[in-house]
């Protein structure tokens, strides 16, 4: 078994892509963590905070995880999915907000 | 040829059939494996934010230093050990033996330096009377189980990652495991990467906002 390459994968970024892509997800924390010194409000914050997570995200899939030089089937069977599931997720959480206003008032 | 004889050639053919992904079934049911992952990391990460935006009061105890500092450098830690994980398997796959063995040791490290940087921070906030049901400075009590739970998971997840990382560097050594094995715990590793990629900001840099 011992010594088979993997060779199943499309032609790949070297080491110095590589390093590139680190340098640049490293500038996002450099900005994520600038951000946080704006006081900028919490909404705010949040929704830039994520953008950039999912960004980060998105580069770490796509070149660490090398979703990029996969087949397109890979990604279409296996993203799509964790969003939807995250999508609904965000529709039935809310529904814990129905405690707060709901809920019988303290005498 | 006979029925057996036909039935036994048409189920070779399907074993030999190449998978739909051009993939080894090791890597795709790695992936299988992080979608799940993926789905777990993001239901606790929306309850935490739901919890949080319904408490009023709720705690921000994290100052810029050393609590965010401290953050910033176990970010950097982790982000390096992908880099050099990826070197690992680049190593691999070409055959250089010697040079995979090499990265994946460095990515053993790094992860655990992370694992100490993050046990450090636990070791400080217990002290200072931190737990899951308790918040010295008053108010709602939530922050500690959701904090040490997050975070307690993505440790849990890297310090798995260093026992696969170990195991997996050993059978590569003795021949017992391939480049193959070496990429699928990559995959592993650089997710492990990308959930703390949302678990920091959240938890730590939301921490900041007022």
């Amino acid at each position: 078994m011992g010594g088979a390459a993997v060779t199943d994968t499309k032609h790949e970024p070297g080491m110095k892509e590589y390093i590139t892509i680190w340098v640049g997800l490293l500038c996002i924390v450099g900005i994520e963590t600038f951000l946080t010194t704006l006081h900028l409000s919490s909404h705010r914050l949040l929704a830039a905070l994520l953008v950039l997570a999912f960004i980060e995200a998105g580069i770490a899939l796509l070149y660490f995880m090398h979703l990029k030089y996969e087949k397109p089937s890979l990604f279409w069977s296996l993203v799509p999915a964790v969003i939807f599931v995250l999508f609904m997720m965000n529709h039935i959480w809310p529904d814990a907000y129905r405690m707060l206003n709901l809920r019988v008032p303290n005498q | 040829m006979s029925e057996s004889e036909m039935t036994l050639e048409a189920g070779h053919a399907a074993a030999l059939e190449p998978s739909p992904y051009g993939i080894q079934s090791k890597k795709l049911t790695m992936w299988l494996f992080i979608i799940s992952d993926a789905v777990t990391f993001g239901a606790i990460l929306f309850g935490y934010s739901y919890l949080r935006a319904g408490t009023p009061g709720w705690p921000t105890p994290f100052q810029f230093s050393p609590s965010i500092v401290n953050g910033l450098v176990m970010t950097f830690v982790l982000l390096t050990s992908s880099l050099t994980m990826l070197a690992a398997v680049a190593a691999a796959k070409q055959g250089r033996k010697s040079s995979c063995l090499l990265w994946m040791s460095a990515t053993i490290v790094l992860g655990i330096i992370f694992a100490a940087l993050h046990l450090r921070e636990w070791s400080h906030m217990f002290a200072e009377g931190w737990s899951l049901s308790k918040n010295p400075l008053g108010g709602p009590v939530q922050f500690g189980a959701t904090f040490f739970s997050i975070t307690g998971l993505h440790l849990m997840h890297v310090i798995s990652g260093i026992i696969a990382l170990i195991v997996i560097a050993i059978g590569y050594n003795t021949d017992w495991l391939d480049a193959g094995h070496v990429e699928t715990t990559g995959l592993y590793w650089h997710f492990v990467d990308l959930v703390w990629m949302f678990v920091f900001p959240l938890l730590y840099l939301m921490n900041t906002a007022r």
